[in-house]
């Protein structure tokens, strides 16, 4: 549906190097890296309304990449929401029929729908000035929406948001979503949101795509350091592969396969890895004595850092785990993971 | 509630200029007698002269309008090498000592410069004329336009546009339908500012076009030539009529925000 | 008892100090500020007196206000402009508007005529001549204009050149044609800001003092000598020509009768600065010294400067007697 080749851009501020992107028809994808990766710059382009250096945009087959943004059929919708401040939720909302061509009566079923799913019915005759962070978003989406557009775009829709409205307004998205076929492509920070909402992903970073596929792909095989370190991948080692080993300092790591190069990194995420303070006597191949030398509180677990020699491990646990273990700095632990929880590359 | 001196400070501060802008203006206004004043708007050269500044300043802010609207749009919307320099020069206009304003508009204008014969060929004048005086005023009165816009439509936040054009309007249909709506009063004040400065302006025009006389010249040759007590009463009539109207357009405005 | 001796000598010292001041001016040297009010045409000739003046008293700074000459006078006589000298291209109104009330005396110092200035921009430039310049100017489309009768001498003396000529090339009716067509928006308060319309090339043609197309390198027609106002032989032809303007109360009128460009120049009654006045008019009105430069500058002098009657030279300061003759 969206394939986009080569892209370059070159802005005052921002970057974007030879991006090549392809995302299917009715597919929801998930564009995740740090602040200044160019993830708007990206969205921003695909609408039309930044001036490309290079490459091609083409919406079903169709290259758009000289089409003006109100020819190209895309909505976008910002985290801030940007209702037009003079005019009523029911006017915003149907502020895109001015310019499209639509039957009467289609329009009207289509209103009442959005209307319907996304809770906003009492709200029609309002100003955004009187809404509430939510509110304001689900009329920014209903907006996007009227227009039956082929791609909607959402640059960080919920960060904005309380916990609260977040996993409200993130249910009416994945509802609109299954129920429609337009193509989502979503700009996100929140790992959870991602996990739950995608099916395939990318991480871009300094302009550039780091790696592209399924979602899970990404969090448990990152393709580089840099993915790793972002995707929360802990525990990254430089490591010399011998055999099914993973040198790294004095331990020696049980892969269960032979890597195809001889030296590299393995990561391990913080969940996969077990503390305890006997040996554990499990499938878990991998089990080193390390001493505790830090228990952060990160609210609803801890991340307890051990040391294993040269090699610090961290894991998380939760605070009932803590207390039966009597965890504290400078306690004798052991450390434990599979084999297979250990990723190379 | 005890008050801190700074807030005191202030209030002086305040007193101290509404003073020093009224009392010569309440002296202006208390001078004439009844009857000059009467006598005054009763003469025809008066009158026709306070018209003749009022409509010259109101072309000079349509122009001002209709052309640098979209420049100031331009400059508030987009960044592009040597926009400094542009936005230094349209502020020239300010700087520029009033006189020399009127010389330079009028070498321009004269048969010796390539643009003064082309104007001759197509049959305008600009010495002596109204064409001239509306000139000099779009001159002096423009920058004043133009910066109270360009804010205006900065203060439009660009995402609004953008996703307008997202949902199919042009840059066009954008502008009538979100920057507009959200503008205008800046781009009023603007207009308000331009005829101010334009009703107002002396040096310049006296030196273009002597005849036909705004109400300024008026003023100045009457002044000029038989004193403060004919002056006067014409000057009186001219900030009048100019304070009732800035007033009116200003209640109109008012009056819309409310209705919002 | 000391007290009132020390009181009584610092109160002795400062009446001394404040006689001496007051009389400072009887003592000290030339000095402190002439102001002039000057019709615009003797602007050029006046600039370069001040700086041979100031070179020799360099205690006195000459302040010059150009002006029609109507307009100096009523600066004087209605808005009590303070002024030492009024220097004016008529002297008929220094006769009118200024004596009795506010100058006693009247010295003619040069002359002048009227030609009719144009550039090589200004349309028909090729054809005009001092044949055919009535015609030209009656012509659709030819931008030509003067200065304000009212308050300045040049503006009434182009109406009179205008009104000899009608009798001069006994052509009936080209008086009024040719006002028709010069509409207001061509007239200026001073003749001189006529010269600048010439240079952009705002104004085809424009009427000027001799001495001032001269100054101003403009390209000038003479004009025969019946009709140019520069021949007092003429007089008498000249006084055909009459010129209403206003008077000396706004809503009054005068006639201005023609007659030869005659300039005039007087020292206000009071005067602030009677001494440095009388030393700069003594410098002017010197043969070798003002007059020289009149005459350098295209301005023909009166070698000497004139008075009509004998009771009006001992009307004269002491200091300037000599340089004048009687001569009506």
């Amino acid at each position: 549906m969206i394939a986009i080749r080569g892209l370059t851009i070159d802005l005052r501020d921002f970057h974007l190097r030879d991006i090549n992107l392809e995302i299917a028809e009715n597919e929801f994808f998930i564009l995740m890296g740090p602040t200044g990766a160019g993830k708007t710059v990206l969205l921003e382009a695909i609408v039309g309304l930044i001036p490309i250096k290079n490459g091609a945009i083409s919406i079903d087959g169709r290259d758009i990449t000289a089409l003006p943004p109100e020819k190209r059929g895309i909505s976008i919708v910002y985290q801030d929401y940007a209702l037009f401040p003079h005019l009523t939720v029911l006017d915003n909302i149907t502020y895109g029929l001015h310019f499209h061509k639509i039957d009467k009566r289609k329009a009207q079923g289509r209103l009442a729908k959005l209307l319907e799913v996304l809770n906003l019915s009492h709200l029609q005759h309002r100003l955004p000035t009187n809404l509430s962070g939510g509110e304001k978003q689900r009329v920014s989406v209903a907006r996007a929406l009227m227009v039956e557009p082929k791609v909607l775009l959402l640059d960080e829709p919920l960060s904005a948001l309380d916990p609260g409205f977040r996993e409200e307004v993130r249910g009416s998205l994945k509802k609109l979503h299954q129920t429609s076929s337009i193509t989502f492509l979503m700009v996100t920070h929140d790992f959870s949101e991602a996990l739950s909402l995608a099916g395939r992903a990318a991480v871009m970073n300094n302009g550039r795509i780091e790696q592209v596929g399924e979602i899970e792909d990404i969090f448990k095989r990152p393709n580089s350091a840099f993915v790793a370190d972002f995707v929360g991948m802990k525990n990254l080692f430089h490591a010399e592969f011998k055999g099914t080993k993973a040198l790294v300092s004095d331990l020696e790591i049980e892969l269960g396969v032979t890597p195809p190069n001889s030296h590299g990194y393995i990561a391990i995420r913080p969940e996969d890895i077990v503390i305890s303070r006997r040996r554990f006597s499990s499938s878990m191949r991998n089990a080193f004595p390390a001493v505790v030398t830090a228990v952060i509180d990160q609210g609803f677990y801890y991340e307890v850092r051990a040391q294993s020699g040269e090699v610090g491990f961290a894991s998380l646990i939760t605070k009932s785990s803590l207390i039966e273990l009597k965890l504290r700095e400078t306690s004798d632990v052991f450390v434990s993971f599979k084999a297979t929880a250990v990723h190379f590359f | 509630m005890k008050r801190e001196p700074f807030f005191w400070v202030s209030i002086s501060c305040g007193i101290v200029i509404m003073a020093f802008i009224l009392l010569p203006l309440i002296q202006l206004l208390t001078s004439p007698s009844v009857g000059m004043l009467r006598e005054s708007i009763g003469d025809r050269d008066v009158v026709r002269s306070i018209w003749l500044s009022i409509y010259t300043a109101g072309l000079a802010a349509l122009i001002s309008f209709v052309f640098g609207t979209p420049l100031a749009y331009l400059l508030a919307r987009y960044d592009f090498r040597g926009k400094r320099l542009v936005e230094g020069i349209i502020d020239l206009p300010i700087a520029i000592p009033h006189p020399v304003v009127g010389i330079a508009i009028l070498s321009v204008a004269g048969k010796n410069h390539f643009f003064g014969q082309i104007l001759a060929e197509l049959g305008v004048r600009i010495m002596g004329s109204v064409t001239g005086i509306v000139t000099v005023l779009t001159f002096v009165g423009i920058p004043f336009y133009l910066n109270a816009a360009k804010a205006g439509f900065e203060a439009v936040s660009p995402r609004l546009e953008r996703v307008s054009r997202s949902l199919g309007a042009s840059m066009f249909g954008t502008f009538v339908r979100i920057t507009f709506p959200l503008a205008w009063r800046s781009m009023l004040i603007g207009i308000i500012m331009c005829s101010a400065r334009a009703i107002s302006e002396f040096g310049a025009v006296v030196i273009v076009a002597y005849h036909p006389m705004i109400a300024p010249v008026l003023i100045y040759e009457r002044f000029e030539a038989y004193g403060l007590k004919y002056s006067q009463p014409v000057a009186v009539w001219l900030v009048s009529i100019s304070l009732i109207l800035f007033l009116l357009l200003r209640i109109l405005t008012l009056h819309k925000v409310e209705e919002q | 008892m000391r007290a009132a001796i020390l009181f009584r000598w610092t109160w002795c010292a400062m009446v001394a100090i404040i006689l001496i001041l007051t009389q400072g001016q009887a003592f000290a040297e030339v000095s402190g500020k002439i102001v002039i009010f000057n019709a615009g045409s003797l602007t050029i000739p006046l600039a370069q007196m001040e700086k041979e003046f100031e070179a020799n008293y360099p205690q006195v700074d000459v302040l010059r206000e150009a002006a029609g000459s109507q307009k100096c006078a009523r600066k004087i006589s209605d808005l009590k402009k303070p002024c030492d000298i009024m220097a004016s291209a008529d002297y008929k109104v220094i006769d009118k508007l200024l004596i009795p009330n506010y100058a006693d005396w009247n010295i003619r110092f040069a002359t002048n005529q009227l030609v009719l200035c144009y550039t090589d921009k200004s349309k028909y430039a090729g054809e005009v001549n001092a044949k055919n310049w009535y015609e030209i100017l009656a012509r659709k489309g030819v931008i030509w204009g003067h200065s304000e009768p009212n308050l300045d001498p040049c503006g009434y003396r182009a109406l009179m050149v205008l009104q000899l000529a009608e009798k001069y090339y006994k052509i009936p009716g080209i008086y009024a044609r040719l006002v028709a067509n010069r509409p207001k928006e061509n007239i200026r308060p001073k003749s001189v800001e006529l010269v600048s319309l010439l240079q952009t090339g705002n104004m085809d043609y424009a009427w000027e003092y001799l001495s001032v197309a001269v100054q101003h390198g403009l390209k000038y027609i003479l004009l025969p000598d019946q009709i140019n106002l520069g021949n007092y032989r003429f007089d008498e032809f000249y006084s055909q020509a009459v010129v209403k303007v206003t008077g000396k109360k706004p809503g009054t009128f005068m006639d201005m009768k023609g007659g030869s460009v005659t300039y005039g120049i007087t020292m206000i009654k009071d005067a602030p600065n009677r001494e440095a006045a009388i030393a700069f008019l003594k410098c002017m009105l010197d043969p070798q010294g003002g007059l020289k430069i009149l005459k350098n500058q295209g301005q023909p002098p009166f070698v000497p400067c004139r008075v009509p009657t004998g009771a009006m030279k001992s009307s004269l300061p002491e200091p300037l007697k000599d340089l004048v003759e009687v001569k009506d």
